[in-house]
């Protein structure tokens, strides 16, 4: 390897390192927050929105180190590929260690509150769920593993169900007079960042898969989206028949 | 061979060459026992130089990439910063895993300019700190209330003329005094438990231990309005140990899925056989759907006087010693036990013991 790219590839380890450093900060906080929700623990609330300014430091960081790669030594094909799915992926995990800080906030509004077993219960069960996604997805990122980031998709499901359990859980603890209105709709909205931080585990998975095969979900929809015009516009290009299927579910 | 050789034809022609390469076997032995040495270790221990790039770690100190593992490597690189900078430095680095751990990272500044880092996993020493505080805060809790409320009753008393109240405060008094009287009666029981050890050693048929256990706690359940179940071996299991601990230990973990549950629902107790190519257990296991265990609670619910909700203790009557009771008793019969819990769903203990060969 000549010198350029043995820079390059140094450069870009570094980067790649510098990501799983920060996703596993949030990966660590998501037991961490869900303990804070469970305990009342305003103490630990206040240490993990602090932390986020670190982590808004540090991604921003990692960004500009990104966009100093594409710049100075202009990286083509997987590289190219690579250090993209990077500044898209920061994202996602900065994002992430956003919505735990709205978990911790949540937790002070609706301190003092007591909360049912079953409500506390299922409370438990997404935080594990969503951080078993979010250390597959990274573990599919280090080992560079299409068909274990595909695998986070299909885990998310069982995360989506729970927050179905859990809004309905809600429902009848608030209809029973245990909780609040207000305490239920802070609860509600627990469960909804529970969930996205799956999804943003899932987009995780999707960008190694799109380092890896050069695929992301959303061809689908643009494949989809290229028929249509077509068909209204003048020259059909692509067959029907080798179009992905529309009721695939949307992309 | 070769190289065997070529040694060979050098013997003898020079002193000095023979002289270095016997010290170069030598230095290379002794390093090769240090290093196996270190690896041996229980701690972490890397080594770096003064440009801070790593000369050597032992494999307790060989760190994968899972989330855990990768927040120590950083604070190692944290503390390494500053012992390069000449200062020794420590942290604690606090991990919610799971597994729940405390690491303890510690690096301190070598002469040639590099640094050494020790990492060792604290969890166990910060669990029993809080074992130690909590048990003198606890005990004391347990046994002052009854008796702080028996003075302040007596003092009432004392200066009550009307018949009706007077029955009244000494109602309370009798019900003050039995439960110091209960608590007391636990401890002891807990203290011959540990005393005890393995003194005991008949056979005990566990079908019959788990009916007695069963028949025990049935009234207690009958009044909540709860069905205990128990579904026996099919064949008959002989465990070595004092019948009556056994039976205290089962009954122990019935009372409390009785008293942890909705009213209206079942207990389920139940045997499962293990086998491992030494060793052939019996699990006991006693289910409830009850409201379950927070899972911070988890592994501290078997301490002498730990309570997972201390206003409802007092409601449901225990002593906070019954769990732990029950862990005795598992370490005396050389076996263990274990709680899976999901708040809101329920829990399971399962009481394992060595079945007699």
């Amino acid at each position: 390897m000549d010198e350029l790219r043995r820079t390059y590839h140094d450069d870009l380890s570094q980067a790649k390192d510098e990501l799983v450093r920060l996703a596993a900060v949030v990966t660590e906080s998501i037991p961490r927050a869900t303990a804070v929700l469970l305990d009342g623990d305003l103490e630990g609330a206040d240490y993990i929105i602090r932390g986020d300014d670190e982590i808004d430091a540090r991604a921003l960081d990692l960004e500009e180190h990104c966009y100093q790669i594409l710049a100075l030594q202009a990286p083509v094909a997987t590289d190219l590929r690579q250090v993209v799915a990077l500044t898209k992926m920061v994202a996602e995990v900065e994002r992430s260690a956003d919505l735990l800080c709205n978990i911790c906030k949540a937790a002070r509004r609706i301190y003092g509150h007591e909360l049912d077993p079953k409500l506390r219960g299922i409370i438990a069960r997404m935080g594990e769920q969503a951080q078993q996604l979010y250390d597959a997805a990274i573990e599919s990122f280090v080992e560079n593993d299409a068909a274990k980031a595909a695998a986070v998709d299909d885990m998310d499901s069982y995360l989506d169900g729970l927050q179905k359990q859990f809004v309905q859980a809600i429902f009848e603890s608030h209809a029973a007079g245990r909780i609040d209105l207000q305490v239920a709709v802070q609860l509600a909205v627990v469960a909804r960042f529970y969930e996205r931080i799956g999804d943003h585990a899932v987009n995780i998975g999707e960008r190694v898969r799109f380092v890896v095969t050069g695929w992301l979900p959303e061809h689908k929809g643009a494949a989809r989206f290229k028929y249509r015009t077509d068909v209204t516009g003048e020259i059909p290009r692509i067959p029907a028949a080798s179009l992905p299927d529309a009721a695939d579910g949307h992309d | 061979m070769g190289l065997l050789n070529r040694r060979r034809e050098t013997d003898g022609a020079s002193p000095e060459l023979d002289d270095a390469r016997a010290e170069t076997d030598r230095l290379r032995l002794e390093l090769d026992r240090a290093r196996s040495t270190l690896d041996g270790l229980p701690i972490g221990v890397v080594v770096v130089d003064a440009d801070g790039a790593v000369v050597s770690r032992n494999r307790s100190a060989s760190f994968g990439r899972g989330h855990s593992e990768v927040l120590i490597s950083e604070a190692i690189d944290r503390q390494v910063r500053q012992a390069l900078d000449g200062r020794e430095s420590t942290a604690a680095v606090e991990l919610f895993g799971p597994p729940k751990r405390v690491v303890q990272v510690r690096a301190t500044p070598q002469a040639d300019g590099g640094a050494y880092v020790v990492v060792e996993d604290i969890s166990e020493r910060a669990r029993l700190d809080a074992v130690r505080t909590d048990f003198v805060a606890n005990i004391s809790h347990e046994l002052k209330t009854p008796v702080g409320a028996l003075a302040v009753l007596a003092e009432a008393l004392s200066e009550e003329t009307d018949l009706a109240v007077v029955h009244r405060l000494a109602g309370k008094m009798v019900d003050e005094a039995h439960r110091a009287a209960t608590s007391i009666d636990d401890l002891l029981e807990l203290s011959r438990i540990e005393l005890g050890g393995s003194a005991v050693r008949d056979p005990v048929d566990v079908r019959q231990a788990l009916r007695e256990a069963v028949i025990r706690s049935l009234a207690a359940a009958e009044q909540r309005d709860i069905r205990i179940d128990l579904d026996e071996p099919v064949e008959p299991i002989t465990v070595l140990g004092d019948r009556r601990q056994l039976v205290s230990a089962i009954s122990n973990l019935i009372d409390n899925a009785v008293k942890y549950s909705e009213p209206g629902s079942d207990v389920y107790v139940s045997t499962t056989r293990e086998q491992s190519r030494d060793h052939a257990w019996v699990g006991m296991q006693v289910r409830d759907r009850g409201i379950g265990i927070p899972a911070k609670d988890l592994d501290r619910i078997f301490e002498r006087f730990y309570r997972v909700d201390r206003a409802r203790s007092r409601d449901t009557g225990g002593t906070g010693l019954g769990l732990a009771i029950v862990r005795h008793v598992a370490t005396n019969h050389e076996g263990d036990v274990q709680v899976t819990s999901i708040e809101g769903e329920g829990s399971t203990f399962t009481l394992r013991i060595p079945v007699a060969p």
